[in-house]
């Protein structure tokens, strides 16, 4: 069984149609890689899969592990092992890193049916989890992103990640705003979570993520739809001839 | 004689004055009360008072021997009691050197008096009812170069059903002196008109914390007039929670060079309250700073208002003014106000205002949400950082903790009732 499908989805903004019938098959230990050029969709699939309000499918369907997200809000679909990790995460003032981790780390365990954990046992897990990150002591009793940069709001995302434990991960231009050192740690931390009974979905634009992050299947978004998928190659098909190439061809 | 209802209170009032033996600034006091502003009047046009007109309310006459059973928070702190309007030395903690409490005699009454009636609250209700009716206007003096280290309470309590309260105070800080001083309103009277005059000497400094939590019937209408002298610091921060009307009115006069001013203030409202922050700041000389931020939550049917108004003499160059404020909305039929206004005559100042009243934040509450947060709890959490951030940022370290607290108790009384 597929960890996450997505079959036949279709979505309007605006009355406008953004995902036009896209179908998609995720098992668990697969690394999948979704590359578009801009307006091709990218973003309103992760914000559709996420459950952000006003991303609802008009018709279409999405399971994770075999169950239907359709009726699940942003927090239940979360709960059950979905993440994003956000293109642009957001500041949140006034909310401390660790409280924030806590809570949240809290609301997946009692869904997974675990003990939630005290203070200190949560501070020692945080605090081991984050030194593999490079995520300083320091950056986790400040208020979440706030005063970041770039660098280290990414990180803090694929920390969130690493103590959630989700299922299947979606990473939305995760590489954005990166430099080459930067992304080499983000990436690292990404790997260091594959494993055989999740999955990842890597959302982005340039091939140059993907060589930290080695994708099993590469597929093309283009006007709402996968035009194109194929092994890691496909990618440098990409950053060879452009997505203009790709897109005339299907 | 017959008289229309609407003029009870003000016969009340005069009846009280009668009763004073001294009656030169009580008498002038009573003879400038005539009425309630009107709506007319453009700062009181968004916190109307029509209704007191129509209320039998009458000036309390301290009972001196009421026991009180309320207890601080602190474990060391000094405690100043006021119970319906009056001092009780015998309930309040004996004071550090350095520092005295006395009751004005009628001269000194006088000046105090005065010192209002020059500023812009001379209309003011309170200013008048309360020099008219207190029972008598009590000085707190810091002694020059005296800086308290002991955490100082000031309680207001007592009073009953129908009844107005009026306690004075007068605080002076002389040169190079400093003090944090929490206040507690707490009073049982429908009306509370608490006056309160501030003066800053030079290089003086203090943090006040005032904390507005009277009876849920009643109408606080305080009035605190504030005058900074060269490089004093008065740092203000005042959380109204309680009253069904609370009007916190502060006029800061920046007298004196390179003096720094805040005022800041959060108001926490539901059901049918409605709570005022208005504020006056007039910056009459160059090189001062004043910053305003003031942060509302409402639910129920509730009303808040901000209205700060900043004027920078023609000679108050390099002047430094902020002001911003913001409300969350939790219900649609709570209602915020805010009224910023900058007059300025002077040309090399930067002053800046903003204002905003909306809802949570669409994508923070996502974001939450996306962690598998529950939305109740997270409107819960970004409610509760609006507030933390601007209580780290204007409450002093040691008080942090026992402001939010104090924040949250009502917070979470607004947060049941909308989420």
């Amino acid at each position: 069984m597929s960890l996450l499908e997505i079959k036949n989805a279709k979505l309007k903004l605006d009355d406008k149609d953004i995902l036009k019938g896209l179908s998609l098959s995720v098992n668990s230990g697969e690394v999948h890689a979704i590359m578009g050029p801009n307006g091709s969709g990218k973003s309103t699939l992760s914000y559709m899969l996420a459950g952000r309000d006003g991303y609802e499918l008009e018709s279409g369907e999405v399971f994770l592990e075999g169950q239907s997200l359709s009726d699940m809000e942003a927090d239940e679909r979360a709960r059950s092992g979905l993440f994003l990790a956000f293109q642009y995460p957001v500041e949140l003032p006034g909310v401390g890193g660790m409280s924030f981790l806590r809570e949240a780390v809290n609301s997946r365990r009692k869904f997974l049916g675990e003990e939630e954990l005290d203070h200190l046992a949560f501070v020692k897990e945080a605090r081991k989890v984050a030194s593999k990150m490079f995520v300083k002591d320091e950056m986790l009793k400040r208020a979440v992103n706030v005063g970041f940069s770039g660098g280290e709001k990414k990180r803090f995302e694929i920390l969130q990640m690493a103590m959630l434990k989700p299922k299947v991960s979606i990473l939305d231009e995760t590489d954005s705003g990166l430099d080459v050192d930067a992304l080499k740690i983000v990436s690292d931390g990404v790997n260091a979570q594959r494993n055989d009974e999740n999955a990842i979905v890597v959302i982005t634009h340039y091939q140059r993520l993907l060589d930290y992050i080695v994708p099993d299947f590469v597929h093309i978004l283009s006007d709402g739809n996968i035009i194109k998928s194929g092994g890691p190659e496909l990618a440098l098909e990409v950053e060879k001839n452009g997505y203009a190439g790709l897109i005339n061809a299907a | 004689m017959l008289h229309n209802v609407k003029d009870n209170y003000i016969i009340s009032v005069k009846d009280h004055v009668s009763q004073f033996e001294e009656k030169s600034f009580r008498k002038l006091a009573s003879n400038d009360f005539k009425s309630w502003p009107s709506p007319r009047e453009e700062t009181w046009r968004l916190s109307r008072l029509g209704v007191l007109s129509r209320k039998e309310i009458t000036p309390i006459t301290p009972n001196f021997k009421k026991q009180i059973s309320s207890v601080s928070k602190f474990k060391s702190s000094k405690i100043i009691r006021f119970v319906d309007g009056a001092l009780r030395e015998d309930l309040s903690s004996k004071l550090p050197p350095g520092v005295s409490l006395n009751i004005l005699g009628e001269e000194d009454s006088l000046r105090c008096f005065h010192k209002f009636k020059d500023s812009n609250l001379k209309d003011h209700p309170s200013t008048n009812v309360s020099f008219s009716c207190t029972p008598s206007i009590v000085k707190l003096t810091i002694e020059k170069d005296v800086k308290i280290r002991d955490l100082f309470e000031i309680i207001y309590e007592g009073g009953d059903d129908d009844t107005s309260v009026h306690p004075a105070l007068y605080i002076e800080l002389k040169d190079n002196s400093s003090i944090t001083i929490i206040e507690r309103f707490n009073h049982l009277s429908s009306l509370i008109m608490p006056l309160q005059l501030v003066e800053l000497k030079k290089n003086a400094s203090i943090n006040s914390l005032k904390i507005f939590n009277d009876n849920q019937q009643s109408y606080n209408l305080s009035a605190n007039c504030t005058f900074l002298s060269e490089k004093s610091n008065y740092n203000s921060f005042s959380l109204i929670k309680g009253g069904l009307f609370t009007r916190s009115e502060t006029h800061a006069y920046l007298k004196g060079e390179n003096c720094n001013l805040n005022l800041n203030g959060v108001y926490l409202s539901s059901k049918n309250q409605h709570h005022d922050l208005t504020t006056a700041i007039y910056h009459d000389v160059p090189n001062c700073t004043s910053k305003q931020i003031v942060r509302g939550v409402l639910g129920g049917k509730s009303t808040g208002v901000f209205q700060g108004k900043v004027r920078v003499a023609p000679d108050a160059q390099k002047t430094d003014g902020q002001q911003m404020s913001r409300a969350i909305l939790l219900s649609e039929n709570a209602i915020a106000n805010a009224k910023p206004e900058l007059e300025i005559y002077a040309d090399d100042v930067i002053c800046a205002h903003g204002a905003t009243v909306g809802e949570i934040d669409d994508d923070q509450l996502f974001y939450l949400k996306s962690r598998g947060i529950s939305e109740k709890k997270a409107k819960q959490i970004l409610i509760t950082a609006f507030l933390k951030d601007i209580i780290n940022e204007s409450v002093e370290e040691s008080i942090q903790n026992y402001v939010f607290e104090e924040a949250e108790l009502a917070l979470s009384e607004i947060i049941s009732k909308e989420i």
